[in-house]
C-alpha cells in the first residue's frame, strides 16, 4: 500500500516538477496553435512579411511586459506602467525640442525618469506597506496628471524627437524592424541577470516565499523597492521607444498598456502570486497578444474582440496558474508520518 | 556527571534564561551545558518550553534575562542569520523553503557563492550542494525544484542548508517525523559523523527510543522549568518519564465520579485521513467526557476537524446518532447537532473584532432572524444570558472580544457553540492560555454539559487536566490511538509512556 | 474602545466618518469661496449627479470589498448594462421589463466573478482585471462601435429627470439603494457573515457560514447594482457605447478606501461610503466650477487616492512609535494575551 502512494507521490511530483519547468514551454506551444489556426484561416498570416509585423508590434509591448513580469515574481503589481511611460517619453520628447543637438543621453534621461517614479512607487509598496493595487492606482493618475500639468495642458508636443531616434527605429534588417531586435536584447540581458545575480534570485526567493526570506534575512523591502526601480525604469526606455515609433508625443500616449502587459506576463506563465515565470514567458505573451491582434484584423474580425479575448485569456491564465499551485500543494500535504502511515 | 572527553569551553552554555509572554511565563531561568562532540537531546511534553527556548537560542526570540554563550564566547543572536554566522543552527518542524527555486538554491539562498563578476557561480552551488547531500546520504539531484520534493525530501533540504556552513551547534526540531525509519537512521548517520567530527547536535524528540539509540546526554525541561540534565546512560526510560511528568499531583482537580453513560451518540469507525492519521474508532456516548491525550502533532486535532467537517477523510465512517454522515462542511455537522472548539481559539475560534453578542450568536443567526433581518435584541439577550451563565467578565454584550482576557475569551467561544445546542461537543485544549480561577469555572461548565446529556469528546496536553475530567482516555501517538485508558485506573505515567511509545503497540488497559 | 464598524450601524458616526463630514464641509467651503455660483440649492442639487452612478458602483464595491475581495470590473459591468439597455430600447421593450431584465444579466456577471474567486479559489484581483477587459470587450461586441443615442424619453427618465423640478430621481434612486445597502450590511444576516468572512474567514466557516455562497451573492449585488447605475448613465449621458464609463473604476475604488473600509476586509460603513461620495462629489463640483482641467482633477483624486491609504500606514506607525519601548523583538510569533485596544 505504501509503495503504491509513495510511486503516486512520486508521479505527482514529476508531474509539479515539469508544469513549473514547462511554464515557458505552454506559452511556445500556445502561440504555435494559435498561429496554425490562423495560418489555416488566413494562409497570408504566416508570410515573412505579415510575421515580422506581428513581432515589431509586440516589441515595445514585450520590453513593458517584461518590466511588469519582474514586479509580480516578488508578488506584486504595477499599474501604473503606462503612466510611467507616458511622464517619461513626454518629458523626454520636450527635452529634445529644448536641445535639438541632444544625443543618446536622451535615452539615459528616459530611463532615470521612469525610475525615478518606479522609485516612489517601491517606497510606498515595500515600505509604507500599501496594498500594491491600490498603490499603484493612485500613482497612475499621479502621474499621468504631472503628465499633463508639465504640458500645460497641451494635448500634443509639437515637437519631434532627433532624427536620429526616429531613423534607427524605422530601420529594417531583413524586414524585422531594429525595435525587435532591441526587444530581444533587453529582455535576455534582464533574464539573465534575474537568473544569474544574486539580487535576482532574490527577487524570485521574496515571491516565493515572502516569509522564509524574511527568516533568511534577504531584506525583502529593499528587493521589492529594487523590482519596482527596474521596473520603471523600463517602462521609461519603453516610453521613449513607443514615442519614437509614432513620431509625435500626446499626454494621453500608452493609456491602457497596464492591462495588456499584465496579460501578456500572466499569459506568459508568470504567476500573480509571484516566484515563478520568467521574463521571456512574459515577452511570448506580448507576442500572442500581438498574434491574436494581428490574426482578428486578417479575419476582418472587429478590434474588439481583443478586449474579451485579452480579458479571457487571463482568467484561463490565472486559473491554470492557480490549479498548478494546488497541485503542488497537494502533493506536499501529504506524508506527514513518513510511510508509517498505510 | 562524568565528561570522558576532554572539552574545553562547552559547545553552548544557557545560564538563567527566562522568557514571559505578558503575564505567562514560559521560560523560568534555565541553565545547562551542551557540551562539544555530544548528541544532547532535549525532551519535556508539550509546552514544557522546548520550542521556546530553541527560538531563544537562535535568535527569533529575545530572552527577558540570562545568557548564552557558544564555545566560551557570549553571543547574542539577534537574528536567525547571526546564529548562523555564530555557528548555530537549526532545522524546524516545518520546512521554511522557497517552492520556486531548486534545491542548490535553497540551500545556498542569503549565502549564494560568487563568481569574479559578481554573478551566481552554479558550478559551485551544485558541487556544493552535491557535497552536503552525499554526506546526508541522500539522492537528490541539486536542480530539481523544490516544490516538486515530498516532506521528507525538504527535511533533508533543510538539514543540508544548516549543514551548509560551519556550524558548532545543530538544532533538530523532532526531524524524524516525516521520515520513515529508513530515512531515520540515515539522518542519525549524519548526527553521528557530526559528533564524530567535534561538533554537537541538540534533539529535541518525544521518541525516546531515539534519545536511547543516539544521544549522549540528556535535558528534561517540565512546565518551562529545568528538571534535569544527565548522561542518558543514567536514566531509563520510565525515569525519563517519571522526570517529565513528575509533580506533585495536585489535586487541585478533583476526580471525576464515575458515571453511567447514556446512548451512543458518535461512533468512529476505521477513520482515516491521508498523511494525518489512520484506523481512529471510538464512540462516545451521552453523558461522558472522553479525554485525548498525546503529543503535540500526534493528529488529535487532525481527527477532530475531519469529524467537524474541515477536512474529508479518505476512509471509515462516521455514524451520529444511529445514522452515517459524510462530514463535508462546518456548516452541515452544526446542522447535524456537533460542535467543534478549535485549538486556536483566536485565530478559528472567535471573530476577534466582533462583539461577544455578534460571536455568540453567529451561528445561530440565522434561526432569530425575521426575514433575514437580525434580531439585535434576542441577540442580545441570549448574550447577556451567556455573560451571566458563564460568568463572563465583561461589560456587557456589546464589549468587543478582542479586549477580553484568554479565559473569558474561551467562556465566550464555549457560549458561541453551546448556542447552537449540539449533542456532540469536541473540544480541543479548551483551557490553553487561560488564567486557574477560569480553568476551574470552564471545567465545571464541561463537567454540567456531560450531565445534562452531551458526549464531550476533550483534547488535551494537561495531564492532570485529563485525569480530573475524564470517564476515558484516548491515547494518539503518531495518528493512531495506542491506548484507551479508564479513567480510574490512569496515571500520568500511563498516559506519557502511551504517547511516546512506538506506534505498533495498541492495547486497551483496563 | 474600538468596537466593530458594523455594530455601529447606520447612524453613529466613528471618528474618521467624524472626520469625513469636516472635510465635506471644508471642501463646501473651498467651493463657495472659489465660485459665487456653488451656494445655490438648484446648483447643488444638480452636481449631485456626479457621484451618484459612481456611488452605486462604490456601493456595491463595499459589499464586496468587506468580504476581503476585490471586483475592479464592475466599471465594464456598467458598460454592458448601457448597452443591454440600447438593445432593449432599440426592441421597443418597455422600460419597466428591460431594468430589471439588465440587473439580473449584470448580477450574472457579478456571480460569474463570484464564482471564479469563490468556487475556484482564483485570487480577486487578477481574475476581476480579466473580467474588466473580458465584460469591456463584450460591451463593444454587443453595442458595436457607434454606440446609440435613440432612447426613448422612458428609459432617459430616471437618469435625467427631477422630481418636484429639482430634486433629480437619479438622486431618490440612490438615496433609496443606499439605505437599502445600509440595512443589508449592518441588520441583515447577510451583512453579519461578509464582515465576519472579511474579518477571519476560517473563524466564520468554522461558525457555520457558507463562505462561498456569501461570497458570490456579494459579487452577484455588486453587478446588479452596477446593472443600475447603467440606467442611470443613460439617462444622464443619453447614450450607450462600449467604452462608457471607462477608468471609472479608479474613482470607484478611491471613494471606498477614503470611506474609511479596510481594503483586507471585515471594515466599512454605508455611512462613510456616502460620506465619501459626498466628498468626492462635491470636489469634482467645485473644481469643475473653479475650471480646473479634468487632467488635474485625475491628479487631485490620484494623490486623494494615495494619501487615503497611507492614512491607516501613518497611525500605525504613531502607535507603533508610542509602543517600541514596550517589546523589544517584533518577532515573537506566540500570540500575546489581549491588551486593551486603545485607538
Amino acid at each position: 500500500m505504501s509503495s503504491t502512494n509513495a510511486a503516486v507521490g512520486r508521479a505527482r511530483r514529476s508531474i509539479a516538477d515539469l508544469a513549473l519547468r514547462l511554464r515557458l514551454g505552454g506559452v511556445v506551444v500556445f502561440l504555435l496553435l494559435l498561429s496554425a489556426v490562423f495560418a489555416t484561416l488566413n494562409p497570408q498570416f504566416l508570410t515573412w512579411q505579415n510575421l515580422a509585423v506581428v513581432a515589431s508590434n509586440a516589441s515595445i509591448l514585450a520590453i513593458v511586459a517584461a518590466a511588469q513580469a519582474v514586479v509580480l515574481l516578488t508578488r506584486n503589481l504595477d499599474v501604473s506602467v503606462g503612466s510611467i511611460m507616458g511622464f517619461a517619453a513626454y518629458l523626454s520628447a520636450d527635452y529634445a525640442a529644448h536641445h535639438p543637438t541632444v544625443g543618446a543621453e536622451l535615452v539615459i534621461i528616459a530611463i532615470c525618469l521612469g525610475a525615478a517614479l518606479g522609485l516612489i512607487n517601491g517606497l510606498i509598496v515595500a515600505y509604507a506597506k500599501v496594498s500594491p493595487l491600490i498603490a499603484t492606482l493612485g500613482t497612475m493618475s499621479l502621474y499621468r496628471g504631472f503628465t499633463y500639468i508639465y504640458a500645460h495642458g497641451q494635448e500634443v508636443t509639437s515637437s519631434k524627437l532627433p532624427h536620429w531616434m526616429l531613423a534607427a527605429v524605422d530601420f529594417r534588417i531583413f524586414g524585422l524592424s531594429t525595435l525587435v531586435i532591441v526587444a530581444i536584447v533587453v529582455v535576455a540581458a534582464l533574464g539573465a541577470f534575474l537568473r544569474l545575480f544574486p539580487l535576482g534570485r532574490r527577487i524570485y526567493a521574496v515571491g516565493s516565499n515572502p516569509v522564509a526570506s524574511v527568516f533568511y534575512g534577504l531584506r525583502t523591502e529593499r528587493v521589492v523597492l529594487f523590482a519596482y526601480v527596474l521596473a520603471g525604469a523600463l517602462c521609461g526606455f519603453a516610453g521613449l521607444l513607443y514615442a519614437a515609433r509614432v513620431g509625435t508625443v500626446t499626454v494621453i500616449l500608452a493609456t491602457g498598456w497596464e492591462l495588456s502587459s499584465l496579460a501578456s506576463a500572466v499569459l506568459g506563465g508568470v504567476s500573480v502570486a509571484g516566484g515563478s515565470g520568467s521574463v521571456a514567458g512574459a515577452a511570448l505573451g506580448a507576442v500572442v497578444l500581438s498574434c491574436i491582434d494581428n490574426g482578428l484584423v486578417l479575419l476582418h474580425i472587429p478590434e474588439f474582440w481583443r478586449m474579451f479575448v485579452q480579458g479571457a485569456a487571463i482568467v484561463l491564465a490565472v486559473a491554470v496558474d492557480v490549479a498548478i499551485g494546488a497541485q503542488i500543494r497537494r502533493g506536499l500535504r501529504r506524508q506527514r508520518f513518513g510511510g508509517r502511515l498505510a | 556527571m562524568q565528561q570522558t572527553e576532554v572539552a574545553a569551553a562547552p559547545a553552548l552554555r544557557i545560564s538563567g534564561i527566562s522568557k514571559a509572554y505578558g503575564p505567562t511565563r514560559v521560560l523560568h531561568d534555565i541553565t545547562f551545558d551542551i557540551h562539544r562532540g555530544r548528541v544532547h537531546a532535549l525532551v519535556g511534553e508539550n509546552g514544557a518550553g522546548k520550542s521556546t527556548l530553541v527560538k531563544v537560542i537562535t535568535g527569533i526570540v529575545t530572552e527577558d534575562a540570562g545568557a548564552i554563550e557558544v564555545n566560551g564566547r557570549p553571543a547574542a543572536f539577534r537574528t536567525p542569520t547571526e546564529a548562523r554566522a555564530g555557528g548555530v543552527s537549526a532545522v524546524y518542524q516545518d520546512p521554511k523553503l522557497l517552492p520556486h527555486l531548486d534545491v542548490a538554491e535553497n540551500i545556498f539562498v542569503g549565502n549564494f557563492p560568487r563568481t569574479v563578476f559578481g554573478t551566481v557561480n552554479r558550478k559551485a552551488m551544485y558541487a556544493g550542494a552535491r557535497r552536503v547531500l552525499q554526506k546526508l546520504g541522500v539522492g537528490l539531484d541539486p536542480r530539481s525544484l523544490v516544490a516538486a520534493l515530498s516532506v521528507a525530501e525538504l527535511q533533508f533540504v533543510e538539514i543540508a542548508r544548516a549543514l551548509s556552513t560551519d556550524i558548532q551547534l545543530l538544532i533538530l526540531d523532532e526531524p524524524t517525523s516525516p521520515l520513515t525509519p529508513a530515512e531515520a537512521e540515515k539522518l542519525f548517520g549524519v548526527v553521528r559523523a557530526l559528533r564524530a567530527e567535534g561538533k554537537s547536535v541538540l534533539l529535541i524528540t518525544h521518541r525516546l527510543e531515539e534519545v536511547e539509540a543516539i544521544a549522549d546526554d540528556i535535558t528534561i525541561l517540565r512546565d518551562g522549568r529545568h528538571i534535569a540534565t544527565c548522561a542518558v546512560r543514567d536514566l531509563d526510560r520510565a525515569g525519563i518519564v517519571n522526570l517529565m511528568v513528575g509533580r506533585n499531583i495536585e489535586t487541585m482537580f478533583a476526580r471525576r465520579d464515575p458515571v453511567s453513560p447514556g446512548p451512543e451518540l458518535l461512533k468512529v469507525d476505521r477513520l482515516g485521513l491521508a498523511g494525518a492519521f489512520a484506523d481512529v474508532s471510538f464512540s462516545l456516548r451521552a453523558g461522558e467526557i472522553v479525554g485525548m491525550a498525546g503529543l503535540v502533532g500526534a493528529g488529535r486535532s487532525e481527527i477532530a476537524q475531519a469529524i467537524f467537517g474541515m477536512t474529508s477523510p479518505t476512509a471509515g465512517r462516521i455514524v451520529l446518532k444511529g445514522r452515517e454522515v459524510t462530514p463535508e462542511a462546518p456548516e452541515q455537522m452544526l446542522g447535524l447537532g456537533v460542535a467543534y472548539l478549535p485549538e486556536d481559539r483566536d485565530g478559528q475560534g472567535l471573530i476577534m473584532a466582533e462583539t461577544i453578542a455578534g460571536n455568540v450568536t453567529l451561528p445561530i443567526a440565522s434561526r432569530l432572524a425575521r426575514f433575514g433581518l437580525l434580531d439585535r435584541r434576542r441577540e442580545h439577550q441570549i448574550a447577556t444570558e451567556a455573560i451571566a451563565a458563564y460568568r463572563v467578565r465583561a461589560r456587557g454584550a456589546d464589549q468587543v472580544v478582542s479586549t477580553l482576557s484568554g479565559g473569558n475569551r474561551q467562556k465566550v467561544a464555549f457560549a458561541r457553540w453551546l448556542a447552537t445546542s449540539p449533542t456532540v461537543l469536541i473540544l480541543d485544549e479548551p483551557t490553553h492560555g487561560v488564567d486557574v480561577g477560569s480553568k476551574a469555572q470552564i471545567h465545571q461548565i464541561i463537567r454540567d454539559l456531560a450531565e445534562s446529556g452531551l458526549a464531550v469528546l476533550m483534547i488535551s496536553s494537561d495531564l492532570p487536566e485529563i485525569l480530573a475530567m475524564s470517564d476515558r482516555i484516548l491515547v494518539v501517538a503518531e495518528g493512531r490511538i495506542v491506548a484507551e485508558i479508564e479513567g480510574r485506573d490512569a496515571t500520568q505515567e500511563a498516559i506519557m509512556r502511551a504517547a511516546t511509545g512506538s506506534a505498533e503497540a495498541t492495547h486497551v488497559l483496563h | 474602545m474600538s468596537s466593530t464598524s458594523q455594530d455601529r450601524a447606520f447612524w453613529r458616526p466613528s471618528a474618521w466618518e467624524a472626520f469625513l463630514v469636516v472635510l465635506v464641509l471644508a471642501a463646501g467651503t473651498w467651493s463657495s469661496i472659489l465660485s459665487p455660483y456653488y451656494l445655490n440649492i438648484d446648483q447643488i442639487l444638480e452636481s449631485s449627479r456626479h457621484f451618484l452612478i459612481p456611488g452605486l458602483l462604490t456601493l456595491g464595491l463595499m459589499i464586496v470589498v468587506v468580504t476581503g475581495e476585490i471586483d475592479i470590473s464592475l466599471a465594464s459591468t456598467l458598460a454592458v448594462g448601457a448597452v443591454l439597455f440600447a438593445k432593449c430600447s432599440a426592441h421597443d421593450v418597455p422600460i419597466w421589463l428591460a431594468t430589471p431584465i439588465v440587473t439580473v444579466i449584470c448580477g450574472a456577471l457579478g456571480a460569474f466573478n463570484g464564482a471564479l474567486v469563490a468556487w475556484l479559489g482564483l485570487p480577486s484581483l487578477a481574475v476581476t482585471l480579466g473580467t474588466m477587459g473580458a465584460y469591456r470587450g463584450l460591451a463593444f461586441i454587443i453595442g458595436s462601435e457607434v454606440g446609440y443615442t435613440d432612447f426613448s424619453d422612458a428609459y432617459l427618465y430616471v437618469g435625467s429627470e427631477e422630481a418636484f423640478g429639482i430634486i433629480p430621481i437619479a438622486l431618490i434612486v440612490f438615496a433609496i439603494l443606499a439605505i437599502a445597502v445600509g440595512v443589508l450590511m449592518h441588520r441583515t444576516i447577510f451583512g453579519r457573515r461578509c464582515f465576519a468572512i472579511g474579518n477571519n474567514r476560517e473563524a466564520a466557516w468554522i461558525a457555520g457560514v457558507n463562505v462561498r455562497r456569501t461570497k458570490i451573492v456579494a459579487y452577484a449585488i455588486a453587478g446588479a447594482l452596477a446593472g443600475l447605475a447603467a440606467l442611470l448613465w443613460i439617462g444622464q449621458y443619453g447614450s450607450a457605447r462600449g467604452d462608457n464609463a471607462d477608468g471609472l473604476i479608479l474613482l470607484v475604488v478611491t471613494a471606498v478606501v477614503l470611506a474609511g473600509v479596510d481594503i483586507n476586509g471585515g471594515k466599512g460603513t454605508t455611512l462613510g461610503v456616502v460620506l465619501a461620495l459626498l466628498l468626492l462629489g462635491t470636489l469634482r463640483n467645485g473644481l469643475g466650477l473653479a475650471n480646473v482641467p479634468g487632467p488635474t482633477q485625475t491628479v487631485v483624486f490620484g494623490a486623494l487616492l494615495v494619501l487615503g491609504v497611507l492614512r491607516p500606514v501613518a497611525m500605525t506607525a504613531i502607535r507603533h512609535a508610542r509602543s517600541l519601548r514596550w517589546t523589544r523583538s517584533d518577532r515573537e510569533r506566540k500570540p500575546e494575551p489581549a491588551k486593551p485596544v486603545g485607538t
